[in-house]
């Protein structure tokens, strides 16, 4: 049945060749480290199917000995075998209408199937991946010759094909082995040369392959690698899963009389059909064990083909979803008062995610204010938890992410809030602008009705014309004009769509707003309309906002106040113009540093990575990139500090003093450094 | 809006244009592997019957003497022309048994697809909801063990159980043979001649003989609807415009129904048309074991008398059927997806 595995399986190959690797013995390995690797349901589902597979081929193979008496035998020692009996010692799966031992059938039909498949995918693989490779390396008017012959093959009825087929050779040639094996051969030639096709025009288009080609190498030897390493991936789910399909054609074609010859050979499919006259007759048994050896074996294929679709495809493989307790004390949080009229207030928030090395601490006890109609602009590297927070405020986390501390927002704590209150909050009392507009949109549903759907959630009474009014107006203020009202996503640009992603936080007038950058994923002219349009946002929507970026430029044009965020910590807090003009905080003055203006003259870039999450670095997280790290940073958490008023950092060098020894001040030594960087 | 049919037109021109190369070739295909066997079709059908004078005036008649290209062209034109050929066996015009059997082709894979469809997306949206439970291990169980059965052993297992131990259902054909002849054909398919005459009396048995085949057809075919369901559903249940509806508050139910379903549900019709071939190969099967008078029954008998005029006419029907089932499929694409004929 061929059409199945194949949404399956363009969707199980790999999008990405795997990384550059050298020679063929690493491809390989490449090719089998996933399923060695593969966990949990894969790889029980992998290794049952290998199992029942191996004990048919096991019973192909050792047949003769296994079975009892001949496929066709009805007799022995000069004894008729009684007919049509019912399973007993003598005949465990009892006996046909001809006198035949059933098991011995199923035993032998073992043979033939095995047989038949071994056969025809050697013939597809032999013929369908050279025709693959040509017709993707050459491409031109042969490819598409071939991909239309193909999919018409392809897209007519297998069976019927592989019926003609058999019927025709069997009129000059005669049915059996090689006959079945050659009508279903032709079946599943395109689903190789399609496998093969495709990967050679993905690996032709790679990056990295243009970038070999720059570099000089021969694109045919990089070619020829990755192709190899993708096909070597792809080929054993394919072939997995047509040979359960031609198990399923054989014995289909048998069914109905057509390629095998039944004085040749014992044949699952035959016994059945015979099975169905039998039934009528009361004689259960003829049929009932064949199928549910074809049941078995194909069974048995299709999971070896799930198994290996499941370790190898990325889209497939599962989060973890173990919760931990958060490991570790509570750290001391930094608080201080920084807004006059808080609209959020978060105290020693922690969210962390579950994975197969221990959880990770994303954000790791983070306490800050926003006041009414304030910007405070998250600032980190890629990777120290800003996107976490920003979501863990509105609850928004993956399976698996746990998150405690306090959070509160319109009078309650958000953490311990049940999620029909986080629900109801989300949208009229806290917005969210993602980072990628173009895929945030339902591709099915109008903008119009995007809006109405939203509206009428919070607010089941809504008129129509009041949906309309609302939506128009908040559309109009980021610039959409009504006339695209009943548009579809597709019909909009990137930045148009982020408009719109926006006015839909808009529409519900929210008191507080957090916008994941917002503006990261568009050109630099629509990235200034965007800004200009979050700006407007405070005086015309009295919205308060929790900018995140890493785009310092934008955080000195849009913000009040900064937060700067390292290893899920918060390690400075204050207004724009304290932190840019007096940053204290080693890691925000590396930060600025490393921003590119007009005037830089050379690249600074902070040495070092961003740390481990899951393994953080003991004391300051900081320390081991930190320039002015002394002993006690490699041993104590920095507790926070009130610099000046409203602005807070984290950091030894500024306190609190009592808690300084002389011994602990002495500079950290260079080696412990370089260990600790590697670490 | 006036842009959206606009575009949904110059759509569907393009689209029926490209009918054409994909007929040819399959129809090229079908001539091929009727004509590329060696003998003849007089020869296969009739050897042994006739004389040798008598065979050879038969080729001659219907000109299996002239060279291949002639006889592709003439193939071509009485395809394009509506005319199939006449069985050599027993003389009966190919589009009569199309006409005859075609219907009840139809009336078993419609109601097949109707069950894979209702049985297949609830559960594959259940197991792709529920992901990595039992419901979901048992759901995927099922559709993996349904699709490895063959769909004739399922339908000796039915004929079993619900024929013969419970005696509930018939287990062959497509109506008792007295409502049979008190039917008159008018669409060939009896439960519509039978709504269409007023027989209402008749539906039950009607209704009874069509359950087992189509049960066991449709079952088989659900397990395929299951798997693509559930992935599409875990696929889009982590989409960008999913976390963006909870992000705006919507109830999980709305979020899971109205955005990630019925995004998951977009493949669905491509994908059920491509279980188009699956449909039909099924449906001979099927025929087959339940004795229902389609045309995949009419091409066993066929196949056995060895009678290639009707077999290519049968094959050639089922290619156009293939071609004719994709185009509406995209068509269906096209009006749901605005991004298709964009």
């Amino acid at each position: 049945m061929a059409t199945t595995w194949e949404v399956v399986a363009t969707e199980g190959i790999p999008d990405e060749p795997r990384a550059p690797d050298t020679g063929r013995t690493r491809g390989i390995h490449h090719a089998i480290a996933p399923l060695l690797a593969a966990r949990g349901l894969p790889r029980w589902i992998f290794w049952t199917g290998a199992a029942i597979t191996l004990l048919f081929v096991v019973l192909a193979v050792f047949a003769p000995q296994i079975a009892p008496y001949g496929f066709n035998q009805y007799a022995a020692n000069g004894l008729r075998f009684p007919q049509q009996a019912a399973p007993s010692a003598a005949h465990w799966m009892g006996t046909t209408v001809v006198s035949e031992d059933v098991f011995s059938r199923v035993v032998f039909g073992a043979r033939t199937s095995i047989e038949v498949v071994l056969l025809a995918l050697a013939f597809s693989v032999i013929i369908g991946v050279p025709l693959g490779l040509v017709s993707g390396y050459f491409g031109g008017w042969l490819d598409r010759a071939l991909v239309l012959f193909n999919d018409s093959i392809f897209a007519f009825p297998y069976l019927l094909l592989a019926i003609v087929i058999a019927f025709l050779l069997q009129n000059s040639v005669g049915g059996g082995v090689m006959t079945a094996a050659i009508a279903i051969t032709v079946v599943y030639i395109p689903q190789y040369f399609r496998v093969v096709r495709n990967s050679v025009l993905s690996v032709r288009e790679e990056s990295y392959v243009e970038a070999g080609r720059a570099l000089g190498a021969r694109p045919r030897t990089v070619i020829r690698r990755y192709v190899f390493a993708n096909v070597i991936q792809s080929v054993p789910v394919v072939a997995s899963l047509n040979a359960a399909d031609a198990i399923l054609t054989l014995a289909g074609l048998s069914f109905l009389g057509i390629g095998m010859d039944p004085s040749v050979a014992a044949e699952w499919g035959y016994d059945i059909s015979r099975g169905i006259s039998d039934a009528q007759a009361g004689f259960w048994w003829t049929g009932l064990f064949p199928g549910i050896a074809v049941i078995m074996l194909v069974t048995g294929l299709t999971l070896v083909g799930e198994g290996l679709n499941d370790s190898y495809n990325p889209l497939l493989r599962r989060p973890n979803h173990r919760s931990y307790a958060m490991p570790g004390g509570q750290r001391e949080a930094t608080t201080a008062e920084t807004a006059a009229n808080p609209v959020i207030r978060v105290r020693d928030l922690r969210v962390w995610y579950a994975t197969d090395r221990g959880p990770v601490r994303a954000v790791d006890g983070v306490s800050f204010e926003i006041g009414e109609r304030e910007t405070l602009g998250l600032v980190g590297e890629s990777g120290c938890g800003k996107s976490t927070l920003g979501r863990g405020l509105l609850g928004l986390l993956p399976t698996g992410a746990s998150r405690d501390g306090v959070v509160e927002f319109a009078g309650r704590n958000l953490v311990t809030a049940s999620p029909a209150e986080m629900r109801k909050l989300r949208g009229p009392g806290i917005g969210l602008v993602f980072q990628e507009p173009m895929t945030r949109l339902d591709p099915l549903m109008r903008i119009s009705d995007h809006f109405a759907e939203a509206l009428r959630t919070h607010q089941p009474d809504i008129t129509d014309a009041e949906v309309r009014r609302l939506s128009l107006e908040a559309l109009g203020g980021v610039g959409i004009p009504p006339t695209r009202f009943r548009n579809y996503p597709y019909e909009f640009s990137g930045g148009m769509r982020q408009r719109i992603m926006i006015a839909l936080a808009l529409v519900f007038r929210p008191r507080f707003i957090v916008a994941d950058e917002p503006t990261t994923a568009l050109d630099v002219l629509v990235e200034a309309q965007i800004l200009s349009i979050i700006a407007d946002l405070k005086r015309n929507f009295d919205a308060s906002l929790l900018l995140i970026t890493h785009n310092l430029g934008i955080v000195a044009e849009s913000c009040d106040r900064v937060a700067v965020m390292y290893a899920g910590r918060l390690v400075e807090q204050g207004t724009v113009e304290e932190i840019f003009n007096r940053p204290e905080h080693p890691y925000t003055q590396e930060l600025l540093r490393s921003t590119i203006s007009l005037s830089t003259r050379e690249l600074h870039f902070i040495p070092g990575a961003p740390p481990d999450l899951v393994e953080p670095p003991t004391g300051c997280r900081f320390h081991p990139r930190c320039p002015w790290a002394m002993r006690v940073c490699a041993d104590d958490a920095p507790i926070g500090t009130e610099v000046r008023p409203g602005h807070l950092a984290e950091c030894w060098l500024h306190g609190p003093f009592e808690n300084l020894t002389p011994a602990g001040r002495v500079p950290l030594e260079r080696e412990e450094i370089g260990i600790a960087d590697e670490a | 809006m006036s842009s959206s049919t606009g575009s949904l037109r110059r759509y569907l021109i393009t689209r029926l244009l490209l009918v054409l190369p994909m007929v040819l070739i399959l129809l090229t295909l079908v001539f091929m592997l009727m004509r590329v066997a060696p003998g003849n079709p007089i020869l296969a059908a009739l050897g042994g019957h006739l004389s040798p004078a008598q065979l050879a005036a038969r080729e001659r008649a219907a000109g299996y003497d002239r060279p291949l290209i002639v006889q592709y062209g003439a193939y071509l034109r009485q395809v394009f022309t509506g005319n199939l050929g006449t069985t050599l066996t027993d003389q009966r015009p190919v589009t009569q048994i199309i006409a005859q059997n075609g219907a009840a082709t139809l009336e078993l894979t419609v109601a097949a697809m109707f069950i894979a469809l209702v049985v297949g997306i609830p559960l594959g949206m259940l197991a792709g909801r529920m992901r990595d439970t039992w419901v979901d291990a048992s759901a995927r169980l099922f559709g993996i063990v349904i699709y490895a059965a063959p769909v004739f052993f399922l339908g000796l297992l039915a004929q079993l159980l619900f024929g013969h131990i419970l005696n509930w259902l018939p287990t062959s054909s497509e109506s008792s043979v007295i409502i049979q002849a008190n039917l008159t054909p008018h669409t060939n398919i009896p439960i519509i001649d039978a709504m269409i005459d007023g027989q209402w009396g008749d539906l039950p048995d009607l209704f009874a003989h069509l359950v087992l085949p189509a049960m066991t057809l449709g079952l088989v075919i659900s397990g395929v609807v299951l798997r693509l369901v559930r992935v599409n559903v875990i696929q889009t249940m982590k989409g960008d415009y999913v976390e963006a509806a909870r992000a705006r508050g919507l109830k999980e139910r709305t979020v899971v129904v109205r955005h990630a379903f019925r995004n998951a549900l977009v493949p669905i019709i491509t994908v059920t048309g491509l279980q188009a071939a699956l449909l039909l190969s099924g449906a001979v099967l099927t025929e087959e074991t339940f004795n229902w008078p389609g045309i995949g029954n009419q091409l066993i008998y066929y196949l056995e008398a060895r009678d290639y005029i009707a077999v290519q006419g049968i094959i050639t029907v089922f290619a156009l059927a293939v071609v004719a089932i994709s185009l509406v499929i995209d068509l269906l694409n096209a009006w749901i997806d605005p991004r298709v004929r964009y």
